[in-house]
């Protein structure tokens, strides 16, 4: 544990969230010079450089997203910040937006620099009341000393921002339902092509980015491209990252360190291990609700992008749950399909109707209703929603119904087979 | 663009590649050429896959998709496998690309599709013995054309609200729609009435109105038309008929001067529907629901079934029959008595005493006899067409002139339908100076110029219609004509359009066409022509009508075809509500 | 039509409408103007601000639904809305939501006869650290043992 936290430096300092705070330990210096010493050309090269990828889920190249705005400007560009953070698991944003909300704030105006765009939305989600309390203060305190509004730092560059509160749907996080809830609709996942990059808000090019990769962008003006490059497992995995740990650790968090970094590290030393000494771990999720389920033997793995990918699962939104030899797989996954089921926004076919079916089986299997046939039918309607479906959705839940099948298989047939939940009938016992 | 896969959607049989074909043909500037299944095929640049594939042959299920509606790609049915992509496309949003391989029949994609259909069918009450919609439901189709044939779901269905009225002539049955939100998207974006909408969310969507508005515009059954499904039936079609016993017969709706494209659908001679028959030129896929429902007339209002023949002032035989006031009579004695009684006041008063009032919803055949007889056999010096007119035009098909015909009208010299030019005959009529009238498809009661009185004053009233009329029945001969469905012919549009009408019922009665009474009642004025059918009375007139001339049924075909003066008005000008 | 909100609502309305380059994008905001007038959204105030905004009412109800967040019905003085999502779940959820409906005397999703308490337990809230995590109107606590949520209520009384 011997790197030294940046992005969230200030997060456990009193009064963090004011301007004078973020001001003290150096904000607004990488904007300052960024807006003196760089073209936007030269900023969306810096971020190409760096080797930025989004920390919202996908971990696509930061840089590479904002080349594919179109070169013609014939129509405002706009940058929608992705605050909606719902993936069950995932709080890592909450704590920028809470905490340090001018680290976020300032990676928004570098990077509407950087895009050439005068126009930012704040898309929060709407359950994060405080957070978009302090975010609104934050953008007064921003607007007051002149770093949003007209003519920021007599650069002559002019960024105003909206603040957006969803109103709880978890699709929102989606980037075109994003854009569709922005535009005051159902929050329905958009046909791509075309891409938000040509075709995004109101039909104009538009980018939209992470809050933790806004605030990666922050350090990235302040301390280069190489500095970031050289952090984590470069040349694909660079940067600092926030981890989330939640379920049965004992101490469930928010830890910052390299991409890279072992899980077991994260879990044993970041969260202090398992949360009860006597039950150790049985799986985890390292990635977020929606991501492929690991059992407890191939927990050694590393956290970035590429070594998840290897493992069979993703990194996601960071946003890690690790489950003790107490848990009843089927019933965690009953539990994470009835998430789905009620966050599928019914649009396409495959998810609609697809997440429904997931969870009344589950709902049998658990209750002890269970058939031999449902564990490879749990499967087969996973396969046939993965790949499917209008918006990535489909995996979201395809990938935690096929791996926890797949890993905890005989869990799943001793339910159908005993017609009963095995750990709750030891537990009688 | 016609709607490529109209009911009753039957599935490909692959035609197999030419086994010559080489494996990418030549493409000309504005085209893409690609390989749709093996075979090599160019279409325009910036067509979808979907459509590329139904002009090549093959056809792509889908539900959500209609040419007709923005693109929404929710059902996910049209998925086709394309070379380096590694996920399936919806065919039905993926634009034409040179070089593209598609496959949209091999193992994977038939697995999707299988697997589409049974996500569709787990909700789904699989009531099709009592759905309106069997036969004609994709669903139906696509399960027998791509479905494993079983369901592996044994679970409780969602269950959600049933056949309730959610428009007037509209009932909706939430358990059998598959949100594929072709009737939003017709209500956003044709009708531009946004009644309906989508609710709540998941397996719980559900397509409703706002409490108290209910679908509720002129076009509402169009919703109903692009249901793919049996969610969205027709009230007055409820129940009438299984669709495997209908009858569809290409036409086109009289109801007002757009002429919207049809099918009549009949079952035991009867007309059950009548559903929009995409035309692009004239009504796109849509039609408005009064003429929907113009049909129901035909039965709503009384006919007469046998010529009527009434006592004529100094008529002998009137006279002698004058104690039954309308018997029937026999086609023949009818014909002669309307040929004697006209010919009466010609040799009284002159053929200046003549007048006829004709409908501008006859068609072209009727109308151009009835000049030929009338006008140039019997020398009736005026013939003229009232107009019918209510509301106002819309922006989408709706005209104010409902007088199906009146371009014909006055294609062929009778005149655009004037109300000043049938004011004057009529009161001439009344003041004694016409003494002998034919009106034909008309009621004179409520016309310009009527007044009781001029019943009266007539030597000779010669009456064709199709259903009974106060003025039917005061004629002194009365002609039962075959009404709306029982006749074919053609009409003139507003926009100049000649379409053909087809029929699809036996005459009422003895009812005969229009053209043929009044031929019959020609050959007693020395009218040579045989007229044996509308096609020849057709071509008659376009030989002789400078206004029809190059025009044949051949050329007309199923769409119609432009007058001379209207043909540039079809070279690229923009469908209505495109 | 009568405007069924406070006049200075009303205005609030009209100053989102010029926020957005286009206006369709105030319907959210408006809708929480709305409701956090009126404590839910009602026919009436569907029908109003479809016309402010210039959409169908039937949009709006579409909208409305598919958003968690806007109430249709009234809901209690204090919502206590309770994270049921795998982390929280993991965490002793389930025996805290028992807790609270013994306490309270209430179903899950139910608003009490005298208007002080609805109770619903809810997906993910995005707060697994400090799971089991609850909500109160807009107030967040977590964890919360049946100890702690019986300290809470207290101080609701």
């Amino acid at each position: 544990m011997a790197f030294e936290p940046i992005l969230t430096r200030n997060v456990r300092k009193p009064g963090s969230e004011t301007i004078d705070i973020y001001m003290e330990a150096g904000g607004y210096q990488g904007l300052r010079r960024a807006l003196k010493e760089f073209t936007p050309e030269k900023l969306v090269e810096e971020v190409k450089a760096s080797g930025l990828r989004g920390r919202g889920g996908a971990g696509f190249s930061t840089g590479m997203k904002w080349g594919f705005l179109p070169k013609t400007k014939d129509k405002p560009r706009y940058l929608c910040v992705n605050a909606d953070e719902s993936e069950p698991g995932t709080f890592k944003d909450r704590l920028l937006i809470e905490k340090d909300p001018h680290l976020v704030l300032e990676g928004i105006i570098l990077s509407a620099y950087a895009i050439e765009s005068s126009l930012a939305f704040f898309y929060i989600r709407g359950e994060f009341h405080q957070g978009c309390r302090t975010f609104e203060k934050a953008v007064q305190e921003a607007y007051a000393k002149g770093y949003l509004g007209r003519n920021i730092l007599g650069s002559g560059f002019n960024l105003d921002i909206i603040i957006y509160r969803g109103a709880g749907a978890y699709i929102c996080g989606e980037e075109t339902a994003l854009l569709e809830s922005l535009e005051g609709k159902r929050g329905y996942p958009r046909i791509k092509p075309p891409f938000p990059a040509i075709v995004g808000l109101y039909g104009c090019p538009t980018i939209i980015n992470n809050v933790e990769t806004l605030a990666n962008v922050t350090l990235i003006a302040e301390r280069g491209a190489a500095w970031f490059a050289s952090i984590g497992r470069p040349p694909k995995n660079t940067g600092p990252k926030l981890f989330c740990l939640s379920g049965h650790v004992k101490r469930p968090g928010v830890f910052e360190a390299p991409l890279g970094v072992p899980f077991l590290e994260l879990l044993n030393e970041y969260a202090g291990g398992m949360k009860h000494p006597e039950r150790p771990l049985k799986a985890a999720v390292p990635g977020g609700s929606s991501m492929k389920i690991l059992p407890a033997a191939k927990c050694d793995v590393l956290m970035d992008f590429d070594s998840l990918a290897a493992a069979g699962t993703s990194l996601g939104s960071a946003g890690g749950f690790v489950m003790d030899t107490g848990t009843c797989i089927v019933r965690a996954l009953h539990n994470v399909a009835r998430f789905y089921a009620h966050e599928s926004c019914g649009q396409c076919t495959p998810c609609r109707e697809g997440t429904g079916w997931l969870v009344k089986i589950l709902t049998r299997l658990e209750r002890g209703d269970g058939r031999p046939e449902d564990v490879d039918l749990l499967a087969g309607i996973a396969g046939k929603i993965e790949g499917n479906t209008v918006c990535p959705f489909g995996e979201a839940i395809a990938w935690p119904v096929e791996s926890y099948v797949r890993v905890f298989k005989d869990e799943f047939e001793e339910h159908a087979r005993r017609k009963a939940c095995p750990m709750r009938a030891a537990a009688a016992r | 663009m016609p709607e490529l896969s109209p009911p009753p959607h039957q599935p490909n049989v692959p035609a197999p590649a030419p086994p010559d074909a080489a494996p990418l043909p030549q493409a000309g500037p504005d085209e893409v050429a690609l390989v749709i299944d093996d075979r090599p095929v160019v279409a325009k640049k910036g067509t979808t896959l979907l459509q590329a594939a139904e002009e090549a042959g093959v056809l792509v299920p889908h539900y959500c998709y209609h040419p007709g509606l923005s693109i929404a790609g929710n059902c996910r049915m049209c998925l086709v496998e394309i070379e380096k992509m590694p996920k399936l496309q919806i065919a039905c949003a993926t634009a034409v690309a040179p070089g593209m391989v598609v496959r949209t029949a091999n193992d994977r994609v038939r697995g999707v599709r299988a697997g589409i259909q049974e996500f569709l069918l787990i909700n789904h009450p699989l009531d099709c013995p009592i759905c309106d919609q069997a036969g004609e439901c994709r669903l139906q189709s696509y399960e027998s054309a791509y479905g494993q044939g079983y369901s592996r779901f044994q679970e409780d269905k969602v269950h959600s609200a049933k056949r309730y009225d959610i428009g007037r002539d509209v009932k909706f049955d939430a358990e059998r729609c598959i949100k594929c939100t072709r009737c939003i998207r017709f209500c956003d974006e044709v009708s531009l009435s946004h009644e309906l909408a989508l609710f709540q969310r998941g397996d719980h969507a559900i397509i409703g109105t706002f409490p108290g508005r209910p679908l509720d515009n002129p076009y509402s059954g169009c919703t109903v038309d692009v249901c793919p499904v049996g969610a969205l039936t027709w009230k007055p079609f409820r129940f009438k008929s299984r669709v495997w016993f209908l009858k569809n017969i290409p036409s086109v709706c009289a109801g007002c001067a757009r002429g919207c494209n049809v099918d009549l659908a009949t079952f035991r001679d009867r007309i059950h529907r009548l559903t929009p028959r995409a035309n692009p030129e004239v009504n796109r896929f849509w039609m408005c629901d009064e003429g929907r429902q113009s049909y129901a007339a035909l039965y709503d209002r009384p006919r007469f079934e046998s010529p009527v023949e009434r006592p004529a002032p100094g008529d002998s035989r009137g006279a002698r029959d004058a104690s039954a006031a309308g018997p029937d009579s026999p086609w023949d004695t009818a014909l002669d008595r309307a040929a004697a009684l006209l010919r009466g006041v010609v040799e009284r008063h002159g053929a200046k005493a003549l007048a006829a009032v004709v409908s501008a919803r006859l068609t072209v055949e009727d109308l151009y006899v009835a000049k030929r007889v009338l006008g140039e056999l019997l020398g009736v010096p005026r013939l003229a067409a009232p107009p019918h007119e209510a509301g106002e035009d819309d922006h989408l098909l709706l005209r104010r002139d409902k007088t199906p015909n009146a371009r014909g009208a006055e294609a062929l010299g009778i005149g655009a339908p004037s109300s000043g030019r049938v004011k004057e005959i009529l009161e001439d009529a009344a003041r004694g100076g016409v003494r002998g009238l034919v009106v034909v498809g008309e009621d004179l009661t409520g016309l310009p110029g009527f007044s009781e009185v001029l019943y009266d004053r007539l030597d000779a009233l010669v009456v064709i219609d199709w259903w009974k009329s106060p003025t039917v029945d005061r004629a002194h001969v009365a002609l039962p004509a075959c009404g709306y469905g029982e006749f074919e012919g053609t009409m003139v549009n507003f926009q100049g359009r000649v379409q053909r009408l087809r029929a699809g019922l036996r005459p009422h009665g003895e009812a005969d066409p229009v053209w043929r009474i009044l031929r019959d009642l020609g050959r007693r004025f020395g009218l040579a022509n045989e007229y044996a059918t509308p096609r020849a009375v057709f071509e008659d007139a376009a030989a002789k009508v400078a206004a029809l001339s190059g025009l044949s049924y051949r050329a007309l075909g199923d769409l119609g075809a432009p007058l001379a003066a209207a043909r540039e008005r079809f070279a690229g000008a923009p469908a209505p509500g495109a | 039509m009568t405007i069924p909100v406070r006049p200075e609502t009303d205005r609030k309305i009209d100053e989102l409408l010029t926020r957005f380059p286009m206006k369709g994008s105030a319907l959210l905001p408006a809708l929480y103007v709305v409701q956090e007038e009126k404590g839910h959204v009602s026919d009436e105030s569907m029908e109003y601000v479809a016309s402010k905004i210039g959409v169908s009412p039937a949009f709006v109800a579409g909208v409305v639904s598919f958003y968690t967040m806007f109430h249709r019905r009234p809901v209690g003085r204090h919502h206590i809305q309770v994270c049921r999502t795998l982390p929280c779940a993991l965490s002793g959820a389930d025996d805290l939501m028992a807790h609270l409906k013994t306490r309270l005397g209430m179903k899950d999703g139910e608003t009490r006869a005298d208007g002080k308490f609805s109770l619903a337990s809810v997906e993910c809230l995005g707060a697994c650290d400090r799971a089991p995590f609850l909500q109160i109107n807009d107030r967040e606590h977590g964890p919360v043992d049946a100890a702690k949520m019986d300290e809470i209520l207290k101080g609701l009384e």
